[in-house]
Formats: structure tokens, sequence, C-alpha cells
């Protein structure tokens, strides 16, 4: 289902990663989870069942000591922009591309939880609630009254937080402003990671950081030949790094990857 | 004790030895129901499945067993709109068979999915583009007018059949029937085709994405063509089974033999069409997604062997069946029906296991999935209720009206002229 | 689903997907409110009995279903579709135009130990039917019958004045487990009625003159010979065992030596009542 809205202005928000400065730490994986209500992990939950909307990756070029290289690769929702997978198969049209901003958001109200979407996203950014989602006595209080949480059998993934979307717009209108400013609209990740190795913007805006990353010849994205038009931009000095992009030039792993 | 509801001219064994054979069955599906209700409660943690893993067990097992069940619609097609008489012997058991393949498969789809009692948005929200939606659609229509046609079997019972409204009813519903042959068709003939059409417009998974004839990916008739093909072939197995069990002749050879060139003649076509499909995907539709054919079968346990299995599952049946010696002859036409529907079940498992086992990024793994005991107890549940009701179907209801004629016939010959004429 | 639901939004894609799905929706519909309707109809107009007649004699095999022209050799291999009822058959039509019908005679059908006297046209479930002058009919159980039965333990007749549909019920007989009914050969009102120990069974008012759904004159001889292998096979699919049967031809030996459930299960087979 299309949106019924007529956009004013025509977004497109896409990020701009930079993995040299990546270190790993995780705090964006923790920011996105406190913003978006996700809850911890059930006892039982592996790192294939549970929840990372973010989900930062640790690829290696393949080589060994003293040539080994690592790169710290977080991975979030790609926002494909063309024949996007997720929209394509949602029998129930649980899924919806915002024309106004270009977000692939998902509809846990809507979700069936057949979990189709899941096994089209190539980027496998969607997460799937295989468990009730509890949080301890006393951790209630984090909660984020902005964001709904989800119930138990609903898919859910990456939305670049658009609850703070919805809240930047607010601000606007009791300004008196008809469209948000960019700054004023940073998602959780984006705004957490102590080396701004991610950044955010509107692709159609050409002073915004995934603007000039999408420009920039040291940028890559994730299996571009799919034809998704993914609206992630990797950007790395290391020619190897840049190949983590194209599958049947990869480095062959061998050791298994750690989320 | 139950004799009064047994066909006429038929034997049945002993109400106690009935109950006794359905004892070990019903325990099973309880057993099953037991899993399928901790999925249901607990929640589908209950599975090995997982994020990366969607879909496992009970998705190949859907569609192994829909295409099994396909059997059901293609005998109608060829019986009550091509006419091919001597089908008649085993159509009131295809519809059986058809009837607990997509009720198990409808059944297990509802335990699959987190929201079971969401069900109906798909019918209120439906998306016309997705493939799932053509499923869920034509599966439950089909399903609705397999019901309709296990009607006038259940009411033509000899007891029922004393009660006018359901003689009656039975007997208009029947004159009626190719009108549900067709729609069974024209139905079969989509979700067939949607539920190859799932795995080939993935373009996420260029393992199983195809290019595409019209608007629908080269899977979607391919697996059109390999239910039709396994149909009649399982339709044979399984009326072999029965004969097998029951200790009676149901069918003329004549049948199976006719059902087993039939589905030879459609193995070829498929053989012919998906090697074909297969060469356009490893040298075109896969390079231009960005992958190389050999990573594909770079990961142990899945080398290329497994296509090999899978081509040789389908040609050798092919050849078997399309000879006419060899058809003739009991063992080699069973196991070749058995080899295609083995064909068709690593064929779904193809698609729908390796594909999701197969990375994607260039820096994932290649994942193992082995199901836990819950699915495979719902699963079990779909087989035991399977016999059951085929059972009891088969004891009170006229599955093979052609058993009667060959209980005269002792020595499998048919009856010659009258040797007296009176004195 | 609906053109009012939310966000629907009319495309080719919607539109044939929809409307494929409403087709198919109309057609199983309609259908079953057609079934149901007809179902209705004929439930009002009294077809329900010939239905289960009909429905009864083709749980036979097709061999007992032989139309009457295959027994007299005039055709090869034919299966009655029409319940036995030759009047409404065009087929039979076609026949009688090319030879002279079978006529009642003066002499009578031996074989096989039994008599089956030619003035009278028998019915394939072993009722005879003699015209009387006053326009009345006589109907009693045939000699094929009568041995194969037995004396009956007990009757049920029906009652004077009572209407006798064909092919329905015409008395009931009751033999050790077996609870029998014959089939009557004509439609009609029952005048008067006897019993075993007479000659005939019932005396009946038909509704119509028309018989020529009853075998008469040389159709007896092969029909009879037909009913014996199809007791003989009858037998032996019940269970009886083949040195029992095979090769004996008189009826009364067979009903008595061979075991009860078999023969049970034989009588409702040769009675057309399965």
């Amino acid at each position: 289902m299309i949106s019924e809205r007529k956009p004013a202005k025509i977004c497109r928000y896409g990020m701009a990663v930079d993995i040299d400065k990546c270190t790993g730490c995780g705090a964006c994986m923790i920011a996105c989870a406190v913003e978006n209500n996700v809850p911890p992990g059930n006892p039982d939950a592996t790192d294939l069942t549970g929840i990372t909307w973010l989900r930062v990756f640790k690829v290696d070029n393949g080589e060994e000591y003293p040539r080994k290289e690592s790169v710290y690769f977080p991975m979030m929702c790609q926002q494909c922009g063309v024949e996007t997978p997720c929209y394509l198969v949602c029998p129930q049209q649980a899924v919806d591309v915002d024309p106004a901003t270009g977000i692939v958001f998902q509809m846990p109200e809507r979700c069936l939880g057949c979990r189709y979407c899941m096994a089209a996203c190539p980027y496998h950014s969607r997460y799937f609630n295989w468990w009730d989602p509890k949080w301890p006595a006393g951790m209630e209080k984090t909660l984020n009254p902005d964001v709904a949480p989800r119930m138990r059998g609903v898919v859910e993934k990456c939305n670049y937080c658009h609850g703070r979307w919805h809240a930047a717009r607010q601000r606007a209108a009791e300004a008196g402003e008809t469209e948000i400013s960019p700054g004023d609209y940073v998602p959780a990740c984006v705004e957490a990671c102590p080396a701004g190795a991610i950044q955010f913007g509107d692709l159609n805006d050409p002073t915004s950081a995934p603007a000039i990353a999408a420009k920039d010849p040291e940028s890559f994205r994730l299996l571009v030949k799919l034809g998704t038009d993914p609206k992630v931009y990797y950007h790395s000095k290391r020619e190897w790094a840049r190949r983590i992009g194209d599958p049947s030039q990869a480095p062959s792993p061998k050791e298994p990857s750690r989320g | 004790m139950d004799r009064r509801f047994i066909p006429a001219g038929v034997s049945r064994c002993s109400t106690a030895k009935f109950l006794l054979w359905l004892a070990p069955w019903a325990a099973l599906l309880a057993f099953g129901l037991y899993s399928a209700g901790l999925c249901l409660v607990k929640g589908l943690n209950q599975t090995h499945m997982n994020n990366r893993f969607a879909f496992g067990l009970w998705i190949f097992l859907d569609l192994t067993v829909i295409a099994l069940g396909a059997g059901a619609f293609f005998t109608g097609f060829l019986l009550y709109i091509l006419k091919r008489k001597e089908l008649r012997a085993v159509i009131n058991s295809a519809v059986v068979i058809g009837l607990m393949c997509y009720g198990g498969a409808m059944a297990v789809l509802g335990v699959d999915v987190g929201q079971p009692l969401r069900a109906w948005f798909t019918f209120w929200y439906p998306n016309v583009h997705s493939m799932l939606t053509e499923v869920t659609f034509c599966i439950s229509c089909y399903l609705t007018v397999l019901l309709i046609e296990y009607v006038p079997i259940v009411l033509k019972n000899r007891k029922l059949r004393q009660i006018p409204h359901f003689l009656v009813f039975q007997h208009e519903l029947h004159k009626l029937v190719y009108v549900f042959a067709g729609v069974g068709t024209f139905l079969s003939f989509f979700h067939q085709g949607s539920l190859g059409g799932l795995y080939g417009v993935l373009r996420g998974r260029p393992f199983a994405f195809r290019e595409e004839l019209g608007i629908w990916p080269t899977t979607f008739f391919l697996f059109i063509l390999s239910a039709a093909a396994v149909g009649p072939s399982f339709i044979l197995l399984t009326t072999w089974l029965v004969q097998k069990i029951s200790g009676k002749r149901l069918v003329r050879p004549q049948v199976l033999q006719s059902l087993g060139r039939i589905s030879g003649l459609l193995l070829a076509a498929y053989v012919l069409l998906k090697t074909l499909d297969t060469l356009v995907w490893l040298n075109r539709t896969t390079p231009r997604s960005g992958f190389l054919p050999a990573q594909y079968y770079a990961w142990k346990p899945f080398g290329v062997w497994i296509l090999a299995v899978e081509m040789a599952l389908f040609l050798v049946p092919m050849v078997i069946l399309l000879t006419p010696k060899l058809r003739a002859r009991a063992g080699w036409l069973v196991s070749s029906a058995a080899m295609a529907c083995c064909g068709v079940a690593v064929n779904r498992f193809v698609l729908t296991i390796q594909t999701l086992a197969l990375p994607t990024l260039s820096f994932d793994r290649f994942l193992q999935y082995l199901p836990s005991w819950q699915e495979t107890g719902t699963f079990l549940a779909v087989l035991a209720a399977a016999v059951l009701v085929y059972s009891i179907s088969f004891r009170y209801f006229e599955l093979f009206p052609e058993e009667r004629e060959l209980r005269r016939e002792p020595s499998g010959r048919p009856e010659t002229a009258p040797a007296m004429a009176g004195k | 689903m609906l053109p009012w639901n939310y966000g629907f939004h009319w495309t080719l894609g919607t539109a044939i997907f929809m409307g494929a799905f409403y087709t198919v929706l109309v057609v199983v519909v309609t259908t079953l409110i057609s079934a149901t309707l007809r179902s209705r109809r004929a439930l009002r107009s009294g077809a329900a009995e010939d239905m289960l007649w009909r429905s009864d004699l083709f749980d036979l095999p097709a061999r007992d279903r032989a139309c009457r022209h295959e027994l007299t050799g005039e055709v090869g291999q034919r299966e009655c579709t029409n319940g036995f009822d030759c009047r409404t058959c065009d087929t039979h039509q076609t026949f009688l135009d090319r030879r002279p019908p079978a006529e009642p005679g003066d002499k009578s059908y031996e074989g096989f130990g039994m008599t089956f006297p030619l003035d009278r046209m028998y019915h394939r479930g072993h009722t005879w039917v003699r015209r009387e002058r006053d326009g009345s009919v006589t109907i009693g159980l045939d000699d094929f019958g009568r041995r194969l039965l037995g004396r009956p333990d007990s009757l049920q007749m029906p009652r004077k004045g009572q209407r006798l549909r064909l092919h329905g019920p015409a008395w009931l007989v009751r033999k050790r487990n077996l609870d029998l009914r014959v089939v009557s050969p004509v439609a009609g009102v029952v005048l008067d009625t006897d019993g075993p120990d007479g000659e005939w069974y019932l005396k009946v008012r038909p509704e119509q003159p028309d018989l020529r759904h009853l075998l008469e004159g040389f159709e007896v001889q092969p029909w009879v010979a037909r009913e014996m292998e199809r007791l003989h096979a009858a037998l032996l699919a019940a269970g009886a065992p083949p040195d029992l049967v095979d090769g004996r031809t008189d009826v009364s030996l067979l009903a008595t030596s061979c075991p009860p459930a078999c023969w049970e299960a034989a009588c409702s087979t040769m009675f057309l009542r399965p």
C-alpha cells in the first residue's frame, strides 16, 4: 500500500558508513535497542534468534598473519529503493515504502509472521520475535514512550528511528516551519557513534554526507548487482574492504565471521 | 459390528483388527497435536528455525506434500475434462489423498506463522504483487473445492445413502462434478505455479532467482509441470501401497500403467525444460546478480552432487515409465514412481532449505539447520491424520469402484464366455 | 479485498486478481446452490426412490447389469444405464425396430432343473408378471428365486390398496439372518395378496399397461443361463468353497450347502438389492 499523503518535499534518507573509522565498540547497537524498545534476549536465544536491528560484523581480508586485516561492518536495513524485496513479497501489505522519506517501514500490527520477507531480504536485516518480549522488573522505566513494542510472532527491522522523524516534524510544525531542518532528525545509532563512523542525511540534498559518499569512488554498496538500490553507502580506503559488497570477488572467509 | 456401513460386495477386516490398525496412528496424531500445541502456546522458539532459516522443515514439507497432492486435480482433469475413462478407478482415492495433503499443508501453515489468528489479513489486504497472496487465495479455494468433491464420496456410503436428502444431494452434486474439476484445475495451475514463483521472484536469493516469462519466473511453470508429472506417480504409489497393506486387488494393472505413462510423458517435458532453465540460470541469471555459479556448490555438504541427484531422480523414472516393457512390471513401475516422488522432494528441498543455507553477503557463512522434535512431531501429525482419514474412507466408502469387479475374477483374467449355455 | 477498503487502489493487477477470485467464488457457490435446488426439486417430485434403485444397481459389477440385448446376443457387450427400465430407453426401441418383439407362448423353458413358464413375463429381480384379462397383473416369485430363498421364515406383504412403486419394495422376506426386499416389477395398486403356499404373491392393477421392460419368450433362456453364472460368481466372491459351487447347477442344493453368510450375500446380489 503506497501511503496516501502527497509529500511536499521528497527526501531520500540514506546513510554513509566509514568502516575505516568504526572501532566495533557496539555503542550504536545499544543505542538502537534502547531507542526502539528491543527487548533483552531470552535466555535461550542464540546469535541467530536474537533481535539486533543494527548489527556490527567483523570482516577479515582472508589473509594470515602478518597480512591479516579486519574491518568492523555495521549492518542495518539498507532501505532498498528499487524493487524493494520485502515490500513486494509481503502477502498482507504489512510493509510500506514512505514516498516522503524513502524509508521502508514495517507494520508489526499487520504482520502475520509468515517470514517471507525474511527469506526475501538479501541483507538479513529483518528479525522475527521468536519469544514474547519481556523486560526484567525495573527495566520498563527505560522504555521509549514514542515507540510501540512488538508482540511475539511478528517481524521487525530498522526504520531509521521513524519515531524521531515524527518528533522532528512536530518540532518543525510548532516552530512554524514546513520542513524539518537537516540536523534535527538523526537516528539513535548516528547520535551514539563515538567515532562518527555513521552519518545520516537526505540523498536528494547534495550537501549531505550520504550524497557526498554516493559520489565518492572509494564508496561502495552491498550487492548492487541484485538491483535493489540500497541507500547505505560504505566507505573504505582499503581496496580489499571495498570488495565486500561484491560477493563474486569477496575474500573467502576462512574463519566464521562473528557478529 | 459395523458391517452395515461397509460397501456392498467387498470384504473388510474385522472391527477389532481395524481399531488395532488405527491405534498407533491415533497415538502418533496425539503426539503430533501436542507438539503443534507447544508451538502455538509457547511460540516458534520451540522450533530450530532462526532469523536466517526463516523457513524450515514445515515449508519444505508443505511444498512437497502439495506437489504430491497434485494427483487429485490432475486425475480429475484427465477424467472429467479429457475423458480418460480408466481413471475412474482411482479418482475417489485421489480426492481423499488430495484432501489430506492440502488440509495437512494448511494446518501446518497455521502453526508455522507467528500470528495464526491474523490469517484473514491476507484476504482483507491482499498484495497482488506477492506470490504468497496468490498461494493463500488459491489453496484456500482449492481446499474448499476438494471438500466439496469429498462430500459425495461420504454421502454414497451404504447406510447414509438411505437418507433421501443425502442420496439426492450427492447425485446432483456428482452431475456437476465437471465444474469442480474445471475450477480445481484452474486453481491448481495457479497455486502450484505460485509456489514455484515464491522462490523464483526472490532477487535477493540468486540461488533461487530465475528469469521471467511474462510476469512469472520460470519456476512457476516448472513447478506446475513437476507437480502434474509426479501427481499420477503418487497416486500409483499409494494405490499399490494400499493394495499391499489390505491384501486386496483394487485396480486393474492397466490403470496403474496408464498413470505411469502419463507421469513419464510429463517427466520428459519437465526434464527438458528444467535442463534448459538450469543452463540459463547458471550462465546468465547468476552472473547478472553478481554471483558465481561455483559459489553455490562450494559449500559442504551441498556440492554439485545434489543437482545430479535431483536430475537423476527425474531422468531414471522418465526412462523407465516410457518403456512399455518395464512399465508392465510392477517392481519397475512402483520404484520409478517412488523415485519421481523423491525427485520432487529433493527439488522442493533445494529451493527452500538450500536457498536459505547459502550465504548472500560475502562475509556470511553457510548455515546448518536441523528440525526440532516439535517440528517433526507436527509433521508426523499430518501423516497420522492422513492415514487415519484414508483408512476410515477406505473401509466405509467406495474408494476403488473396480474392487468389486476384481473380486469376481479370482484368476486375474477377465471372465471368459460362459462354459454352460443351458441344458 | 473490497473496493471501499482503506488503501485500495484500482490497478490492472488488482482488477485481474480480484476478478479471478470472485469469479471462482461465484462459480463454486452457484454450483452448490444449483445442486441444492435441484435436490429439493428431485425430492419433491419423488425421484429419490428411483435414484436409490439406480445407485444400488450401480453397486453391482458391470456384468450383472448386462443389457437384455447382450443376453440375447444382439450386441456384444452392453451395460444397462437406465436402471432396467427399457420403456424409457431409446436403444431398446432401436433394437425392437430391427427384430420382432418376443411373444409369450404356451410352452415352458426348462433348464438347470427349473421351469419357467413362457405365458408370463419375467423381471430381472426374479419375479414373474402375468397379464390377466381384466387388465390387472399377477405377480409371483420365479422358480429360481423360490429355490434360492427356500421357504421363508416370515413374510411382510403389502396391504390391499397400497401403492407399489416400480423397482421399489414389493414384499419383504425374512429367512435366517437375511432381510430381503423383493423388487416390484410394476408400479400399481395392490388388489389382493397371497403367499409362498399359493401360486402367486400379489395381484396388482398396474398404473400403465406398458410392460416392455420385462423379459419374455426367447429372452428367458439366455437370461437364466446368465443368472446361473451370476449365482456362481456371487457365491465364490462371498467366500464359498469352490468345490461346493463349481459345476453344480441345482439351485436348491447350492442354497442349502453353502455357508449361510455366503448365501446371504449371494441372495442380496441375485435379487438386485446389494
